[in-house]
């Protein structure tokens, strides 16, 4: 009976031991394979885009100037600036408001 | 003709002055002075207008920008009565030729030792020259910073 009753336990503690080692090695399988991809993912895109998660934009190359107008025109627009700017200013010092000072101008190079 | 420089002087002390200077033609697209020539002589503007420009940085290059215009009768190069007499803008006559009275400054300083009434009036009408563009400049300056500052609390 003793004997019956120490084998019993015996075997009692084998299955829990066995029972645990077997949720041990089923549970560190299961996170490994949960954090894998996403460590590897982390990985891929830190090396791909350093300081950004956009994407990456193509080596820098200063682009050529691409001017909307000729220098002509554009000093032309600059000289009626100047004009118009005159010209308001020129009522302003005729009779000085603070309406006047602000007036807003409609010179195309600054709208 | 009426030059601003000689309002409220009679006939003859405007003559006076006058024949102090020498008449210069100044053809189209000639300077009649640039920045930071020495300025020894003042100019009464007769005939055409004389274009007054700056140099600024335009696309990487060095352009002359308009400043002001000067018409007959105006004043150009009021510098020549003010240290250090050296002139602060480029004048050029534009499309047509211009026709200028050069007055050098020692003449017309000696002249307006020699006639204090006169002087004295001149010395008016060269501050009502000079205000006038600082009043001129100082409100185009502001209308400019106001604009910077619009477009940077944007």
């Amino acid at each position: 009976m003793e004997m019956l009753l120490m084998g019993m336990c015996v075997a009692v503690f084998g299955m829990g031991i066995a029972a645990v080692a077997f949720g041990a090695a089923t549970r560190s399988e299961s996170s490994d394979s949960a954090a894998q991809p996403a460590l590897s993912l982390v990985k891929a895109d830190a090396a791909a885009h350093f300081f950004s998660d956009r994407v990456a934009a193509p080596p820098a190359v200063p682009p050529a100037p691409a001017w909307s107008v000729p220098i002509e025109v554009l000093l032309l627009q600059i000289e009626n600036h100047v004009r118009m700017e005159q010209a308001a200013a020129e009522s302003f010092v005729a009779y000085p408001t603070q309406a006047l000072l602000h007036s807003k101008t409609s010179s195309p190079f600054v709208n | 003709m009426t030059h601003e420089l000689l309002n409220g002087l009679s006939f003859d002390e405007a003559e006076q002055v006058l024949k102090l200077g020498t008449r210069l033609i100044v053809p189209s697209g000639t300077e009649l002075f640039r920045l930071g020539d020495p300025a020894d002589r003042l100019f009464l503007t007769e005939r055409g207008r004389i274009r007054l420009t700056l140099p600024m940085q335009v696309r990487g290059r060095e352009e002359d920008i308009f400043v002001e215009e000067r018409s007959p009768g105006q004043t150009v190069g009021w510098s020549a009565l003010i240290p250090p007499y050296r002139f602060t803008l480029t004048a050029t006559a534009p499309l047509l030729e211009a026709v200028v009275i050069a007055l050098p400054r020692e003449a017309l300083r000696e002249y307006l030792a020699a006639n204090p009434a006169a002087g004295y009036k001149i010395a008016l009408n060269l501050a009502v020259v000079i205000g006038h563009r600082l009043q001129m400049f100082q409100t185009m300056w502001l209308r400019e910073m106001q604009r910077t500052v619009e477009v940077r609390s944007a």
